[in-house]
């Protein structure tokens, strides 16, 4: 009878709110660790190797960093790709967020017909993946090839050094395809909006703030944590976009004679190193804006 | 008077006249909206158009966006192409379909729950679990598609439905936003539910789960569209024939008849990529609805 008042032998409140927690992400965490995390680990014990797939067994060959440098120093091409897909993606992220940050302003705003507008909006996510960007991007209807053939850009174009042509080339060419990756982070920005206390808004209006202030002070600082999560979901979509043409040199590697599986898991960690690299720097960007604002 | 001066904080000024119905200051939001809004369903037009075009006009340079001359040629050759096959395309079309469903419902229910752990739950490996997560969801899939097969083949579900469907459960993209999402339900809620003496499961299933149905939503939308459209798992992980699903047969039937016919190829392709699509509009359509109505009321601040 006593016993029962008691708390059970050893499990205090906190560690029964930890176990409880636990109980919630265990499914999860199994599931994550044999498809996801145990292949990880094993790709990257493969990238230091020669790996050879016979039909009964795979034969690994430890070659120490051979994967890696040849990638970096002697194929000729994947590190051109690299750098072409990594200014690229530089170019996209800012794009897809302001132009996201301004749409879901609209969107949230009072006007007729808003609901039309935002399933509009919402729309590209079922285009950017599946059949459709494939189809899409196999006829060269994704890109706007007109503007950038035009004689007057061309030769503008021609004047400028290689650094500044090529965002600028890709940025008349992709317009409406990076606009396209846009769905989700207009959503994520337009429920951050909605949860910023209206009465704000009306103490800022009373203080005689103008809108444009409202907009700088206090919209925009409250935006940040979305700005960060939408930063990373347009980094992972634009790279595991499957007519990137890195991810396509990686899985042709995998099937080459020469290359192999060793050799395409190197490249897909430098890949990677690169992703974290951006990833890293986008943060580091954003902390120093939101110390700034918030000051 | 506050609602006239909540109208007033966006980039445009109304003058706090703003009337509720339509007025001729709204007109500057739709210069702007309609023609982004038409860029946005320029691909649907473009797919439903090319589905329709005879192979001159989808050979054509550069591509034009509507179609000229309509034909249903396109779908008779795929149509001519499915009766020639050994299985019965509904046998590819019931695995589709099996397959889509329980890997959304159940990945919604996985993904949610971890999300609801990690977002306001204490525990020790809690920061570590997400910040492995969000590294982990940076990591390219076609490189593990290798160690996966030998995952696979040592669970024994090689050339099983379970193939289909355990490996994408755990996908790192859905808990990422679910987290987001739930961090946002204000902890007070939790609080009182916990002191009305709510179990953590009524909780999660009572009061999270309805407080981010946009996020679920989407999250529907996306796995719907990751399941349906996945052909590499009917590639790598299955042999038999009758367990592969409509995606994989489809992209069969297009890139094997590429190198046969190039020019029927095309037509076949576009026909079968409106047939691929229609599904995940349907769904985006049934589902748009939870994603925009509860956004606006949700009882987030």
């Amino acid at each position: 009878m006593t016993a029962r008042n008691q708390p059970r032998k050893g499990i205090s409140l906190r560690a029964r709110e930890a176990l409880h927690g636990y109980g919630f992400i265990m499914i999860w965490v199994i599931g994550f660790l044999l498809f996801t995390l145990i292949p990880l680990l094993e790709t990257l014990h493969y990238s230091f190797n020669q790996v050879v797939v016979s039909a009964t067994s795979i034969n690994l060959t430890f070659v120490d960093w051979a994967n890696y440098s040849r990638a970096l120093f002697t194929d000729p091409s994947f590190i051109e790709l690299l750098i072409g897909y990594t200014i690229e993606t530089m170019v996209a992220v800012p794009i897809v967020l302001i132009f996201a940050m301004i749409i879901a302003l609209f969107l949230n705003l009072k006007f007729k017909l808003k609901g039309f507008f935002r399933v509009i909006f919402f729309l590209p996510i079922v285009i950017t993946s599946g059949p459709v960007i494939r189809e899409l991007t196999a006829q060269g209807a994704a890109s706007a090839p007109g503007i950038a053939n035009l004689p007057a850009v061309a030769d503008f174009l021609a004047e400028l050094p290689r650094a500044v042509r090529s965002p600028i080339e890709y940025l008349l060419t992709s317009f409406i395809l990076i606009l396209w990756f846009s769905g989700v982070q207009i959503l994520i920005y337009l429920a951050s909006l909605q949860k910023i206390d209206k009465s704000i808004y009306e103490a800022a209006a009373i203080d005689g703030a103008s809108s444009w202030e409202i907009f700088w002070k206090i919209i925009l600082p409250s935006l940040s944590t979305a700005t960060m999560i939408n930063a990373i979901y347009t980094i992972v979509t634009l790279s595991h976009f499957s007519e990137n043409k890195v991810i396509q040199y990686i899985y042709n590697q995998t099937y080459n004679m020469q290359g192999g599986i060793g050799y395409a898991s190197a490249l897909a960690f430098i890949y990677f190193a690169v992703m974290i690299a951006m990833m890293g720097i986008i943060y580091l960007l954003l902390m120093q804006w939101t110390k700034r604002k918030s000051r | 008077m506050i609602k006239n001066r909540l109208r007033s904080y966006t980039g445009v000024r109304n003058r706090g006249i703003n009337p509720s119905g339509f007025h001729v200051s709204q007109i500057k939001f739709y210069f702007i909206l309609v023609p982004l809004s038409i860029v946005m369903l320029l691909p649907i037009i473009y797919i439903f158009s090319s589905a329709f075009k005879p192979p001159d006009e989808l050979f054509a340079y550069p591509p034009r966006l509507l179609v000229i001359n309509p034909t249903l040629k396109n779908f008779n050759d795929l149509l001519s192409r499915l009766s020639t096959s050994g299985i019965p395309v509904s046998r590819y079309l019931f695995n589709s379909i099996l397959i889509t469903v329980i890997t959304v419902a159940a990945s919604i229910l996985i993904s949610s729950a971890a999300a609801y752990a990690l977002s306001k739950k204490r525990f020790k490996l809690k920061n570590t679990l997400f910040a492995i997560n969000t590294v982990a969801l940076m990591f390219v899939p076609i490189a593990v598609t290798i160690p996966r097969f030998l995952v696979i083949e040592k669970l024994g579900i090689f050339n099983t439905y379970w193939v289909h469907i355990l490996p994408v459960l755990a996908l790192p993209v859905g808990l990422f936003l679910l987290k987001q999402f739930i961090d946002g339900v204000p902890d007070e809620v939790i609080e009182a539910a916990q002191i009305d003496g709510a179990s953590d499961l009524v909780i999660y299933w009572r009061i999270i789960l309805p407080m981010i149905r946009p996020a679920i939503a989407t999250i529907a939308i996306l796995t719907f569209q990751a399941a349906w459209n996945n052909a590499e798992i009917s590639t790598f992980y299955i042999n038999n024939e009758s367990l592969r699903t409509l995606a994989f047969y489809l992209s069969t039937l297009t890139s094997a008849s590429t190198t046969a016919n190039t020019v029927a190829g095309q037509g076949i392709a576009a026909a079968a990529a409106l047939i691929m699509f229609l599904p995940n509009l349907i769904i985006f359509i049934f589902l748009q609805r939870h994603v925009m109505s509860t956004m606006s009321h949700s009882g987030m601040k």
